[in-house]
């Protein structure tokens, strides 16, 4: 089986350094900024797949024309929404937070959207701070115009959940401009940020496990404090979040709600169809339990065709390759999840790679 | 099965591997301490060239919360997601009996072509296909 052209919803591009990446950040801020992942919740095996090309001493995927050509060409995949990690909203130093996302920001437009995505298959997201609305506000209007610019995001880390009024300004912004809003997770606990479990996690294995618990945190606030009456329009994509967790949490908010609506009047429609009208979910990494079975009835219960999104996470450790994506889903689902509902989300016109036959894989049927 | 002449025995010291294709198939060669073994270079979870990871140890443990790090030098890791796999039989750590890689037979023969006398330095690793 070929692959089919993809539309890849996450994407790492990295800065080749941290000079080059400090370039960007306006003074006096880029003199004291040190790149910085978390120190305690930090892959203990790899952070990145190993097997990926770099070019010299830069640091990985920080090379437009790798990702292409190792990536893109070699998965078929159409258009890649880039999310750079720069893990601003554990800052407890907010401007130096606003300042970073302006350099992120500066420095996609200018190396990944502008001076190398000759035929546009490069997509950029703007990079907001959300502990300061206000700033990350100007910051999406300041980018929002840029061609290649689809989508706004933030990390997952928050000290409050998302549906809170502070954060209006920035939906206004995306309502406004037309830009998806997508979470990645990153800096829970972390920093300034509330804890996402009880208490901190020892390990990585029970910090990356529970990552997931974040997500339905803000979901659950998103409904339940009504974003998606006040903001229509509003579409929020959780990317890397995980999957099968959301039928079930939806089915008890759904069981809650019929008794206690009175809490939230302003909630108008029934949790599902706030979700499949304003919320998209990416694939990766996708929970593939031993009978594949089980997950896909949750597939269907999260109308997945309509909602779910194919993601590879490339070049980080727990990259999805798109073929065995496609293995490991029913057949039906195939054309929304890799291209489908990305493309009606984004709005990306089809665009035929016409690929020689050498870079397009040949897969085993399934 | 059949017989492929690698490489001289001097030629992949301890701790050494090689990357080999073999009538299209990808394959590994390790010397795991003197040990040589050869497995498929694809993993069994997602496909990735499996003996491009690292080779290391495992951690076990010993006693209550008590570690040791065992079989360094024996234990390779996905270069993808990190899975281990025991380089001598290309089984996984986490499931052994169900998640392998395979792993095909190897040997130190002399080369039957050649009419030297046996000795250290005309023999030679072969992998069994
Ligand atoms: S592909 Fe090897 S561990 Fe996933």
């Amino acid at each position: 089986m070929k692959l089919p052209q993809i539309i890849d919803t996450d994407i790492h591009p990295m800065p080749k350094s941290e000079d080059e990446i400090k370039s960007y950040i306006p003074m006096p801020y880029r003199r004291r900024y040190t790149f910085d992942s978390y120190k305690y919740y930090s892959q203990p095996v790899q952070e990145s797949r190993l097997d990926v090309k770099i070019s010299g001493n830069d640091w990985i995927a920080s090379n437009p024309d790798i990702v292409m050509e190792e990536h893109m060409d070699r998965y078929n995949v159409e258009y890649g929404i880039l999310l750079p990690r720069a893990f601003v909203s554990s800052n407890p130093f907010i401007d130096m937070a606003n300042n970073i996302c302006i350099g992120f920001n500066d420095w996609l437009m200018d190396k990944w959207l502008e001076k190398n995505n000759k035929q546009g298959r490069f997509k950029g997201s703007i990079l907001v701070n959300p502990q300061d609305p206000i700033a990350a506000a100007k910051e999406i209007e300041r980018c929002a115009n840029h061609p290649h610019m689809v989508q706004v995001m933030v990390d997952s880390g928050s000290r409050a959940p998302f549906g809170h009024r502070q954060f209006y300004p920035i939906y206004e912004m995306c309502e406004k401009y037309d830009l998806p809003f997508a979470l990645h997770p990153g800096t829970d606990g972390v920093g300034i940020n509330d804890s996402n479990t009880l208490g901190y996690p020892a390990s990585f294995i029970e910090y990356h496990t529970l990552l997931c618990t974040g997500y339905m945190s803000h979901l659950v606030s998103f409904i339940t404090e009504g974003v998606f009456e006040r903001f229509p329009r509003l579409k929020v994509v959780l990317v890397e979040g995980g999957v099968s967790w959301i039928p079930p949490v939806l089915w008890r908010l759904d069981a809650e709600y019929k008794a206690l609506r009175e809490e939230v009047p302003w909630m108008k429609k029934r949790p599902f169809e706030y979700f499949t009208e304003n919320v998209r979910v990416t694939t990766q990494p996708l929970e593939v339990p031993d009978n594949k079975q089980h997950m896909w009835t949750m597939l269907e219960a999260l109308d997945a065709q309509n909602t779910l999104m194919f993601s590879s996470d490339y070049s980080h450790w727990d990259f999805d390759a798109p073929d065995y994506i496609m293995r490991s889903i029913p057949k039906h689902l195939i054309d929304p999840v890799f291209s489908e509902t990305a493309r009606r989300l984004y709005k990306l016109p089809n665009k035929d790679l016409n690929l020689e036959g050498e870079k397009s894989e040949t897969l085993q049927s399934l | 099965m059949k017989p492929y002449k690698v490489c001289k025995v001097e030629d992949l010291k301890s701790g050494e591997r090689k990357l080999l294709t073999i009538e299209g198939r990808n394959i590994g060669l390790f010397n795991v301490k003197g040990k040589y073994t050869a497995i498929k270079n694809s993993c069994p979870h997602q496909g990735a060239p499996l003996c491009e990871g690292r080779v290391e140890g495992m951690t076990v443990v010993k006693k209550n919360r008590e570690l040791e790090y065992i079989r360094d030098g024996e234990i390779l890791r996905c270069p993808w997601h990190g899975w281990e796999f025991d380089l001598l039989n290309g089984n996984s750590i986490f499931n052994p009996l169900k998640c392998r890689t395979k792993a095909y037979k190897v040997t130190i023969e002399k080369d039957p072509v050649e009419t030297y006398p046996v000795t250290i330095e005309n023999e030679y690793i072969f992998v069994h296909i």
